[in-house]
């Protein structure tokens, strides 16, 4: 599994990387991003089957790189989570248009970023047997 | 969809006690699941008795707007709380190189911007709103309040958290 991190805080991108290392799942690769725009340019040179994004950055929120992301046919199958302070119910109802498959609020403890990745992870599996 | 953003909506002042109430579980919670500290009430004495005495602080501000409204929250903490949240968070073992000036500024600007997210969302879930990136800053002495502030303790170090609103209350006359 190829997986790209998009976080403005370098501290929080580390943090869920460790956690990444901590999960079940089996990574080829994790790539970061400080922002949609960055973001949306590593998905047009690679193949990710899971992103984790933030939502509140600099340059392009995630929202809007969501927004575009759900516009090209090509990341259909990207698993997209949501990792962000904002828990507002308008912010989570706008993520189910946006096909996100988890919305995670911070502060959260790493057990529970580890426990949706492995969830993720079997989901993915069932899905392809 | 319902309109989330009316500019009439008003956020509470920190001097509300619910509101402050509010943010001190924002506070607990974010040093509890984020950096596995212990968060406690503060009070104004011990708070500026460790103000004269630590030589390094920092302060993380984080701007916001939440419709017609925009504030800051800004968090005020020693720079040694810092680098221990620090370890906590990033599970730096103690025989590892001690992190650069940057990272533990990183990591105050993410403390102030999950405690900012956290309080917002307490207080006004149903309306959404944007954070900028937060503007770190090393002082010698934690300025005076400007106004309510709320006074913590984190694994027995004092924090203090202060709230500023760029619109103010809407009156019914």
């Amino acid at each position: 599994m190829r997986i790209l991190i998009v976080d403005d805080s370098a501290m929080m991108r580390a943090m869920i990387k460790r956690v990444i290392k901590l999960a079940d799942v089996s990574v080829d690769e994790v790539f970061e991003a400080t922002n949609g725009a960055e973001a949306l340019e590593l998905l047009k040179q690679h193949d990710f089957q899971l992103l984790l994004t933030d939502i509140n950055m600099p340059v392009m929120n995630g929202a809007d790189m969501l927004r575009e992301i759900s516009l090209n046919e090509r990341w259909r199958n990207l698993s997209r989570v949501i990792i962000s302070t904002d828990g507002s119910t308008v912010r989570r109802e706008e993520a189910e248009d946006l096909d996100v498959r988890c919305y995670l609020e911070k502060p959260f403890s790493p057990e529970v970023l580890r426990d949706v990745l492995n969830e993720l992870a079997d989901s993915e599996f069932a899905e392809t047997e | 969809m319902s309109s989330t953003n009316s500019p009439t909506v008003s956020l509470p002042k920190l001097s509300d006690p619910a509101t402050a109430s509010a943010m001190f579980e924002a506070v607990r919670s974010v040093a509890e699941h984020s950096f596995f500290a212990v968060a406690e009430p503060g009070d104004e004495r011990s708070f500026a008795a460790q103000a004269s005495a630590v030589p390094s602080w920092l302060v993380a501000t984080v701007r916001f707007e939440q419709g017609a409204l925009q504030g800051t929250v800004a968090c005020t903490m020693p720079t040694s709380l810092a680098r221990g949240l620090f370890d906590a968070f990033a599970g730096r073992d103690p025989s590892e190189p001690e992190p650069g000036a940057e990272l533990v500024h990183d990591l105050v600007g993410e403390f102030s911007n999950m405690v900012c997210g956290a309080w917002l969302t307490r207080v006004a879930s149903s309306r959404t709103f944007t954070l900028h990136h937060p503007i770190v800053e090393p002082v010698s002495t934690p300025r005076d309040a400007r106004g309510p502030r709320l006074l913590a303790v984190i694994d027995d170090v004092p924090v203090a958290v202060e709230v500023t609103l760029k619109a103010e209350p809407q009156t019914e006359s």
